[in-house]
C-alpha cells in the first residue's frame, strides 16, 4: 500500500511464482524491471517497450499484463506468475512440453510471453479452438516461427487437458 | 506538413508590408506566438511558440532567420527550434507574397516544415491539421487587425 | 525508466478534487495507465505525481436503469467484455470490447481512460455514438454530462476541463429489433477504420431508426445523421441494394487526416469500402441471414 507521508515510495507485498516477497519500491517502478533487476526473474523480455510485443508478458492474478508498462505498485498484494514459475523443477509445464514438442520455439526471445498468455489462456478457455488462440495470441509478436506451429502447441495442449479431464 | 492559403488582407500591398515587419502587432496575430523580439531589423528574430494537443505541451524557442525580402511583394523565412523538455525539433519555412487587389492585398502563405524527435512520429496526423488551423486563424486574426 | 513522481490513491471524489486542486498541471490522473505510462516513458508528458483513481467508490460500476446503461469510468475493456449485463444491453459494445488492442491492455485498460485520452485510433468512441454515448464529468463544483459528440473535439482533445474527472460514460441501449455490426480495420497495433452500423427494423420490416458511425479516419468519430435518414423507411432489400450509395454519400462527407496509416484520400476510399459492407452485413442480418462472405473483425448483432 503506498504510504501517504512518502507517496513516491511504496511498500509491496506479494507472491512471485508461489514464493512470498517484500520489497520497497519507487512509485514509479516497472514491474518488469522489478522483476528482472530486483528478483532476478530474466525470463519476460524487454523488447518494443510499449506493450504491443508481448514479450514482457506476465500474468498478475491470472491475467495477462505487459509488464513493461505496468506499475509495479499495482501487483502489492498479488499473484505474479512468470515463465520460471511454470513447471516444478526438472518437470515441465505441459504448456512448456507442447512448444517443444512442436517445435514452437526458434530464438526463443518471444517465448516466454507466448507461454504466459497461453496459460492465462488455458485458465479461462481449457480447450481453445485454432481461432480462439489466434485471437487471444494477437498481442504475441514472433518474428521466427510464422506462428504456425506456436497455435499447434497450444491447441494440442488444450485438447489434451481436455482429454484428461 | 505543407500548408498553402491565400488570405485576404484589407490593406494595401504597401501598408501591409509595413505591418508584417511591426513585431507587437504581427505576433498578436501568429496562434502560439506566446513573444517575439527584433534582433536584427529585418534580419533576425527570436519567438516563443507555445501549443498544447491533448496533455502534450510544446514550448519551442525559435530562431527566425529573414532569408528573402522583396518589398511590398515577398518575405521568406525560415524558423528552427527545438522545446528541450519533450525533445522536438522544428525546423519551417515560410514565404509570404502580396498580391495586389485594388485598395486590398491578396497575402500568399506558403508554410512547410517539419517536426522532428518522437512527438513528430506520434503526432503526424495532428501536426498538418494544427498547422492547416494555425494559418486560417492568422489570417481570421490579420483580418480583424486590419478591418475599419 | 520512468522519471520519478508521487502516487496519490484518494478513495473519494472530494479527496481526489483537493488533489487536483493542489497539484494542477502537475499532476497526472491514472486509471490503467496504458497511455499515460507510454506518455511517461517517451518522455512527451513530465508530472510530479500521478493521482490513481482505482481506489475511487463508486467508478467501477456497470449500472443499468430505465433506458440507460452506464459505465463507471475505471471498468476495465475485460469486464465489458465479459459483463452479462452489457451482453443483453448493447451487445455489440461488449462483443467489440473483446476486439480492443490486445489481450493485456483489455485487462488493464479502462473505459475511463479511453475516452478521456481520445486516441483518434480507437474504436471505444465510435461505437458510444452509436449508442448516444455521454460522459459524465465531476468537479468540485458541479457534475455535468456531455454528449460523446460534444466531449471529443479532435485527437487527443477533449472538453474535459483540467479541473474535471470522467466519472461515468452513459449509454442507451437499442430497441429491440436492432440489428448492428461493428467492422474495424487496420494492420498495425490501433486501428486504422472503425465502422458502426445499426438499424432497428420495425414489426413491418421497415428500418425506424439509424445510426451510422465512423472513427478513426478523421480527427474525431462522428454519425452521419444525412446517410441515416436515407436509410428510414427502407426494407432489408432496400438496404441491400442501397449499400454502394449510402457508401459513396458517406465518403463524401467524412472527413479525413493523412497520418501513417495513410493518405486522406486512402482513407476516404476505405471509408466506402467498409461503409458498404458494413450496410450488406446489416441487410442480410435483418433478412436473416448472413453474408456468406467474412469479413475479419467483424461483429454482428
Amino acid at each position: 500500500m503506498s504510504d501517504t507521508r512518502t507517496p513516491s515510495s511504496c511498500s509491496l507485498a506479494l507472491t512471485v511464482n508461489g514464493r512470498a516477497v517484500a520489497l520497497e519500491v519507487p512509485a514509479h517502478s516497472l514491474l518488469l524491471d522489478v522483476l528482472r533487476e530486483r528478483l532476478g526473474l530474466k525470463g519476460a523480455k524487454r523488447s518494443c517497450d510499449m506493450q504491443v510485443c508481448g514479450a514482457c508478458t506476465v500474468l498478475v492474478d491470472g491475467a495477462p499484463v505487459s509488464s513493461c508498462t505496468y506499475l509495479a505498485v499495482e501487483a502489492d498484494g498479488a499473484r505474479v506468475l512468470t515463465v520460471e514459475g511454470l513447471g516444478d523443477g526438472d518437470t515441465l509445464d505441459p504448456i512448456q512440453e507442447a512448444f517443444i514438442e512442436h517445435g514452437a520455439v526458434q530464438c526463443g526471445f518471444c517465448t516466454s510471453g507466448m507461454l504466459m498468455s497461453a496459460r492465462a489462456l488455458l485458465a479461462e478457455d481449457p480447450a481453445p479452438t485454432r481461432e480462439r488462440v489466434a485471437h487471444y495470441l494477437r498481442g504475441n509478436l514472433c518474428r521466427c516461427t510464422g506462428y504456425g506451429k506456436v497455435i499447434d502447441a497450444i491447441v494440442a495442449c488444450g485438447r489434451r487437458q481436455e482429454a484428461r479431464a | 506538413m505543407n500548408v498553402r492559403r491565400a488570405l485576404p488582407v484589407a490593406l494595401p500591398p504597401a501598408a501591409l508590408w509595413k505591418l508584417l515587419w511591426d513585431v507587437p502587432r504581427i505576433v498578436g496575430c501568429v496562434p502560439g506566438c506566446v513573444e517575439a523580439r527584433e534582433i536584427e531589423p529585418h534580419r533576425r528574430y527570436a519567438a516563443q511558440m507555445s501549443q498544447k494537443v491533448g496533455p502534450i505541451s510544446l514550448s519551442v524557442p525559435l530562431d527566425v532567420t529573414v532569408t528573402e525580402a522583396e518589398p511590398d511583394r515577398r518575405l521568406a523565412l525560415q524558423a528552427r527550434g527545438r522545446d528541450p523538455v519533450i525533445g522536438a525539433e522544428i525546423a519551417m519555412q515560410v514565404t509570404l507574397g502580396i498580391e495586389a487587389q485594388g485598395e486590398t492585398s491578396l497575402l500568399h502563405v506558403e508554410a512547410e516544415g517539419r517536426v522532428l524527435g518522437k512527438l513528430g512520429a506520434l503526432g503526424h496526423g495532428v501536426i498538418q491539421r494544427k498547422a492547416e488551423e494555425a494559418v486560417d486563424e492568422f489570417g481570421a486574426r490579420l483580418q480583424r487587425a486590419t478591418a475599419g | 525508466m520512468l522519471r520519478p513522481f508521487a502516487l496519490y490513491r484518494p478513495t473519494t471524489l472530494p479527496e481526489l478534487g483537493e488533489l487536483l486542486a493542489e497539484h494542477g498541471n502537475d499532476a497526472a490522473i491514472y486509471a490503467g495507465g496504458t497511455e499515460l505510462l507510454l506518455l511517461l516513458k517517451e518522455g512527451l508528458l513530465r508530472v510530479r505525481c500521478l493521482i490513481d483513481i482505482k481506489r475511487v467508490s463508486g467508478l467501477d460500476a456497470i449500472l443499468s436503469e430505465q433506458g440507460a446503461v452506464t459505465i463507471g469510468a475505471t471498468v476495465r475493456h475485460r469486464t465489458v467484455e465479459r459483463s452479462p449485463l452489457l451482453h443483453e444491453r448493447c451487445p455489440l459494445l461488449a462483443r467489440v470490447a473483446a476486439h480492443v488492442a490486445n489481450v493485456r491492455v483489455r485487462h488493464v485498460g479502462t473505459i475511463g481512460g479511453n475516452l478521456a485520452f481520445a486516441d483518434p485510433h480507437s474504436d471505444l468512441a465510435t461505437i458510444g455514438l452509436a449508442f448516444d454515448g455521454a460522459v459524465s464529468l465531476w468537479s468540485r463544483a458541479r457534475e455535468r454530462q456531455v454528449p460523446l459528440a460534444d466531449f471529443v473535439l479532435g485527437p487527443y482533445e477533449t472538453s474535459r476541463r483540467d479541473d474535471e474527472i470522467l466519472t461515468s460514460v452513459r449509454l442507451r441501449p437499442w430497441l429491440q429489433g436492432t440489428v448492428g455490426a461493428y467492422l474495424k480495420f487496420g494492420v498495425y497495433e490501433r486501428p486504422t477504420l472503425g465502422v458502426a452500423l445499426a438499424v432497428t427494423m420495425s414489426p413491418a420490416g421497415q428500418v425506424s431508426e439509424a445510426r451510422l458511425a465512423v472513427g478513426c479516419v478523421g480527427p474525431r468519430p462522428r454519425r452521419f445523421d444525412d446517410v441515416e435518414q436515407q436509410m428510414i423507411g427502407a426494407t432489408a432489400a432496400d438496404l441491400a441494394d442501397a449499400a454502394k450509395p449510402l457508401a459513396d454519400a458517406t465518403a463524401e462527407a467524412v472527413d479525413t487526416v493523412a497520418d501513417l496509416h495513410g493518405s486522406a484520400d486512402y482513407k476516404r476510399e476505405m471509408t466506402r469500402v467498409f461503409v458498404r459492407r458494413a450496410v450488406a452485413t446489416v441487410a442480410a442480418r435483418a433478412a436473416g441471414r448472413d453474408l456468406h462472405e467474412r469479413y475479419p473483425h467483424t461483429i454482428v448483432v
